[in-house]
């Protein structure tokens, strides 16, 4: 259960964040805090036995049938991602508290990263792999959210949507090579997926298993080529960066090779794929790191440069290597996060992230200094700090290949070089920010920051040399425990110290150092080459191609299927609907009359069928003057509301009754806003095409009609006629039907209706339009808008209206009625109100925010739904019970009801939502209107 | 002695409803015709929903109240409907046999 709870905590706690966060800054950050330990305390008691060498396993069946079950996983690599996960998370959540101006809205942030925090927890912690992608999908859409945070800035959007598209476009990979995966072995599950390694080694379909999996891994830690999404998203908050692009998410890539690395890894393919992708990102990072005058861009690609060195050494496949692979993973995660941190400070006090005009901060900052200077040491890889242990191990790796291959020498190579310019791009993070002479121009007066933002930078700080300096004490059993998670067996013989003698590892680290020293003392020539090849080396060059690429094509597409005019596309649907009925016609054909018994003729239904038709002609007829055919409109509909009256339908009529009126204000509102005379548009000829194609496709659906309601058919109707009292305890069966027996269909059809209300809320608000401010022959508009009687009449109706509405509510599952028709009729009551008192009148008195209501409606809907679940029944089974009440007389008590009330509050919510807006449209767009007498 | 009753009612409402009918036909202005639908109507309807409520009333099954609600719910909207119909005729400055009234009101 453990398991299970810490994952959904953040979730759960992201709605308790958003809500704290109107509280104030304080509020929010304790509450996001509060989750985060919260999260933390649910994993605490499994830590001793993981510590132990045990592998947690928690199963809940969901979907039996699939094969998906939600399974959880804690073993020590697993546990190691969960405490960094949340660790350096509450230290991002205090540091952020002081990071951003009181202008932004920090709620929205925690909220970001309480999402994001339980989509990597549920990354690490999954033991079913399709529950791992689903949860890796979440941290690209919760990272899209938290890159994105300043909206309003151009390079954020841009951002956000690269990275996005980057990784999506690896997890729909990843995805594949998942689904390859369970059909090689069989199953979804870790634990079996990563015994059955020869398994998969042997099988034909590796390679394309392998690259798909890459695929995702690399995207998402930002590999070459993928590498370009990374600096681009350092639009984000530094804590977004801090906490995503060093520590967490770019580390799921990694995580994934690891995770994977005792089933894939092992065969040629493997080596020289993965290698040679982490070599190459490996050098790139360092070199492009070194040119880059963003101190956010230096630290991105620094990042790339070391999860290349991470994934090279999974690459190279040795279980030293994996282990140093690991322990690099620590290292990086702190060394790096507190460098963006102190990053993120130096912005916040000097306004800028230039690096050519921010100099001498020391004099300034000394004690931010202090700090960056040991975290830019453990990036160098310089001795005594976390770093350096990492990195030798990662050399003398590197030095096992000499012998194996015949370019061998190359791999120690390349990792010299590569450690060349990591020491030489920490050196410039150093000296360029804190000595180099005096600032240029800063936008701020910079000095120490609040102690608080610091205590996370010293926290991690004091990890990179506590680390560095007792690694035998500090992070040897983690690492241990970590590693044979990895591995999946028995660790291989290595000892973590600062003193091996003098090995050849020890020697490379030397001349990285010195050499490094060097290359930054001879940086002006290397400066100015790379000022000169400036945006020629960019890798988001294909991508943008790609990118322009794609929208081509569908612009391609959309412009040969759309005709961009309705008429057209309306003629052609018409047309091509009529061809293919007609050719079923004729393909087999039938008589169009069938064996059933017609209905007596009756006068007063031929009366009203032609009157129906009247009406309809007369909209064709008089389409240009809109607001007659308009009111015309609304007969066909009042009719059509008799006639289902006539046959035996009452909600049916009731129904359209309702919705009618809410159509006919719709149509009024938005018609104040289109011309007010309609100019003829289709030639002569045109319209008697129209006219023709208009009575074959009307003639053809008429005599449809007339084939189906001739022939005797068995319906479904019987069966609802037969169950709807004994089964769902309601005698109107169309209620029944719709809260009961298709519950689950009325659950997606509100939701829907309450996102489209949600939709056009979100069109339309603050929306100018012009309006005109006369009528068609050039009248201004009557100044009374709000004449006293309707006014105070309307007043009046309301209560009786929703007197109206609860009755046809209470009643609807035994009589004519139900949530649908009794939102509608409060809907009609209440948008009544806002006509005839106007909109401002009308919004001091009732709640203006409509979303709770629809929330509202929706959460007693599904709430409904689940009650049944936790009684053992399937979602959304209706129970019944019948009472007597002594004045009342019998009445009958179903959960349908509740359910109804979830569809009336829904219903209510939306319609209101739409109408009031599109009135509130009105008033903006209004010219001021003269006080009323 | 119901029936008689009943029959009385729905009499004087059909009347009412022939009579408005008429008026709004053979009225000359608008304003005039405006008189039919609103008042006849109203009275005329009143009565039949008295009748029915009377005669379903009397069959056994309880009070019939339904129609009360129905004549409340158009006593409040007929004037509303004329009033706007008059104010919109005025507003549109439509032709009245009435003489005009001394002070021209700017139609409000």
């Amino acid at each position: 259960m453990n398991l299970l709870l810490c994952v959904i905590t953040p979730f759960l706690g992201a709605a308790l964040v958003a809500a704290v966060a109107r509280l104030g800054t304080w509020q929010a950050a304790a509450a996001a805090a509060g989750v985060t330990l919260a999260a933390g305390a649910w994993l605490a008691p499994l830590v001793g036995g993981t510590f132990q060498g045990t592998t947690l396993i928690e199963r809940y069946t969901w979907m039996p049938r699939e094969g998906l079950d939600l399974t959880f996983r804690l073993d020590g690599f697993g546990l190691l991602f969960a405490l960094m996960i949340l660790g350096i998370g509450l230290l991002v959540i205090l540091y952020a508290r002081w990071y951003f101006s009181p202008q932004d809205r920090l709620g929205r942030f925690y909220t970001g990263m309480m999402l994001f925090m339980g989509s990597m927890l549920g990354v690490v912690l999954s033991e079913n792999l399709i529950q791992l992608l689903i949860f890796w999908e979440l941290t690209s859409l919760s990272s899209f959210l938290l890159i994105s945070y300043w909206q309003q800035r151009t390079e954020a959007r841009q951002g956000a949507r690269m990275a996005l598209t980057v990784t999506g476009m690896g997890g729909l990979a990843l995805l594949g090579g998942i689904l390859l995966l369970g059909q090689i072995t069989g199953s979804y599950d870790l634990s079996v997926v990563l015994a059955a390694g020869d398994q998969v080694r042997a099988h034909p379909l590796y390679l394309p298993t392998l690259l798909l999996i890459l695929l995702g891994a690399f995207t998402k830690s930002a590999q070459f080529p993928f590498h370009f999404w990374l600096p681009n998203a350092m639009a984000a908050p530094t804590p977004v960066s801090a906490y995503l692009h060093s520590a967490t998410m770019v580390k799921a890539g990694v995580f994934l090779l690891a995770r994977l690395f005792p089933t894939l890894s092992g065969t040629p393919e493997w080596t020289w794929i993965v290698s040679l992708t982490g070599l190459t990102t490996l050098l790139i990072g360092a070199v492009f790191a070194l040119f880059k005058h963003d101190l956010k861009g230096l630290l991105a690609y620094s990042t790339i440069s070391h999860l290349g060195l991470i994934t090279l050494l999974f690459g190279l496949g040795t279980p030293l290597a994996a282990l140093a692979g690991v322990f690099h993973i620590i290292n990086h995660a702190t060394f790096k996060a507190s460098l963006f941190m102190a990053a993120g400070i130096i912005d916040h006090e000097t306004g800028t992230r230039d690096m050519r005009r921010i100099n001498g901060m020391w004099g300034v900052m000394p004690y931010t200094a202090t700090l960056a200077m040991v975290a830019a040491a453990a990036m160098a890889g310089v001795p005594l700090f976390n770093g350096f242990l990492s990195k030798e191990m990662f050399f003398t790796e590197t030095l096992g290949t000499v012998a194996q291959l015949r370019f061998g020498w190359l791999l120690p190579l390349t990792a010299i070089v590569a450690g060349i310019f990591a020491v030489a791009y920490s050196l410039r993070f150093i000296h360029d920010v804190f000595f180099n002479g005096a600032p240029i121009d800063l936008p701020r007066t910079p000095h120490e920051p609040s102690r608080w933002m610091r205590l996370p930078v010293e926290v991690l700080v004091a990890l990179c040399l506590l680390v560095g300096m007792l690694p035998a004490l500090t992070v040897e059993p983690l690492l241990a425990i970590a590693a044979r998670g990895v591995l999946q067996g028995p660790l291989p013989p290595h000892s973590i110290a600062i003193w091996h003698g003098f090995t050849p590892a020890l020697w490379m680290s030397l001349i990285a150092l010195t050499g490094g020293v060097l290359v930054y003392e001879g940086r002006r020539p290397l400066f100015a080459l790379a000022a000169r090849l400036e945006g020629r080396l960019e890798a988001r060059r294909p991508y943008d191609w790609l990118v322009a690429g794609v929208f081509g094509v569908a612009r391609w597409v959309t412009v040969r299927l759309d005709l961009a005019s309705l008429q057209r596309m309306l003629f052609l649907f018409v047309l091509s609907a009529l061809a293919l009925g007609m050719a079923g016609f004729w393909s087999a054909p039938m008589p169009l009359t069938g064996a059933g018994p017609l209905l007596p003729f009756d006068p007063v239904s031929l009366l009203v069928a032609l009157g129906l038709a009247a009406c309809t002609a007369s909209v064709v007829v008089l389409h240009r003057s809109r607001l007659i055919a308009l009111i015309l409109l609304g007969a066909v509909g009042l009719i059509v509301s008799l006639i289902f009256a006539k046959f035996s339908a009452p909600d049916l009529a009731l129904t359209q009754l309702s919705v009618e009126v809410v159509t006919i204000v719709l149509l009024l509102l938005a018609l104040y806003f289109l011309p007010q005379s309609t100019p003829a548009e289709s030639s002569r000829p045109r319209q008697v095409r129209d006219l023709l194609l208009a009575l074959a496709a009307g003639g053809g659906n008429a005599a449809l009609a007339w084939a189906v309601l001739t022939r005797p058919a068995e319906s479904i109707a019987d069966w609802f006629l037969t169950h709807s009292l004994p089964g769902g305890g309601g005698a109107n069966v169309v209620n029944v039907i719709l809260v009961d027996f298709r519950g689950f269909d009325t659950l997606g059809e509100i939701t829907v209706l309450a996102l489209a209300g949600l939709g056009i809320y979100a069109m339309l608000d603050g929306l100018r339009l012009p309006a005109p401010a006369a009528d068609a022959q050039g009248r201004a508009w009557d100044p009374d808008a709000h004449p006293l009687i309707m006014a105070s009449l309307v007043r009046l109706l309301l209560p009786l209206a929703l007197l109206v509405a609860v009755y046809i509510l209470l009643r609807g599952h035994q009589l004519p009625g139900g949530g649908f028709i009794a939102g509608l009729v409060t809907a009609v009551a209440l948008i009544m109100q806002y006509l005839a008192n106007g909109v401002a009148w009308t919004r001091a008195r009732l709640p203006a925010n409509l979303h709770p209501l629809i929330a509202a409606g929706l959460l007693i809907a599904t709430m409904t739904g689940l009650g049944s679940l936790a009684l053992g029944y399937p979602f959304l089974t209706s129970s019944f019970v019948h009472f007597h009440w002594a004045l009342v007389g019998d009445f009958e008590l179903a959960s349908a009801m509740a359910f109804d009330l979830g569809v009336y509050l829904v219903v209510v919510g939306a319609t209101l939502l739409i109408l009031i807006h599109l009135g509130l449209v009105h008033d903006l767009s209004r010219p001021p209107a003269e006080e009323p007498r | 002695m119901i029936e008689l009753l009943t029959s009385i009612l729905i009499l004087t409402g059909a009347l009412f409803t022939f009579i408005g009918a008429l008026g709004l036909v053979r009225l000359k202005d608008f304003y005039c015709r405006l008189h039919g639908p609103t008042k006849a109507t109203t009275l005329g309807v009143g009565s039949l929903l008295l009748a029915s409520s009377l005669w379903f009333s009397t069959r056994g099954t309880g009070l019939s109240l339904h129609e009360l609600l129905v004549t409340l719910f158009l006593f409040i909207t007929a004037p509303v409907s004329a009033h706007l119909l008059a104010k919109a005729a005025l507003h549109l400055r439509l032709k009245s046999l009435a003489p005009a009234p001394e002070s021209e009101t700017s139609g409000t």
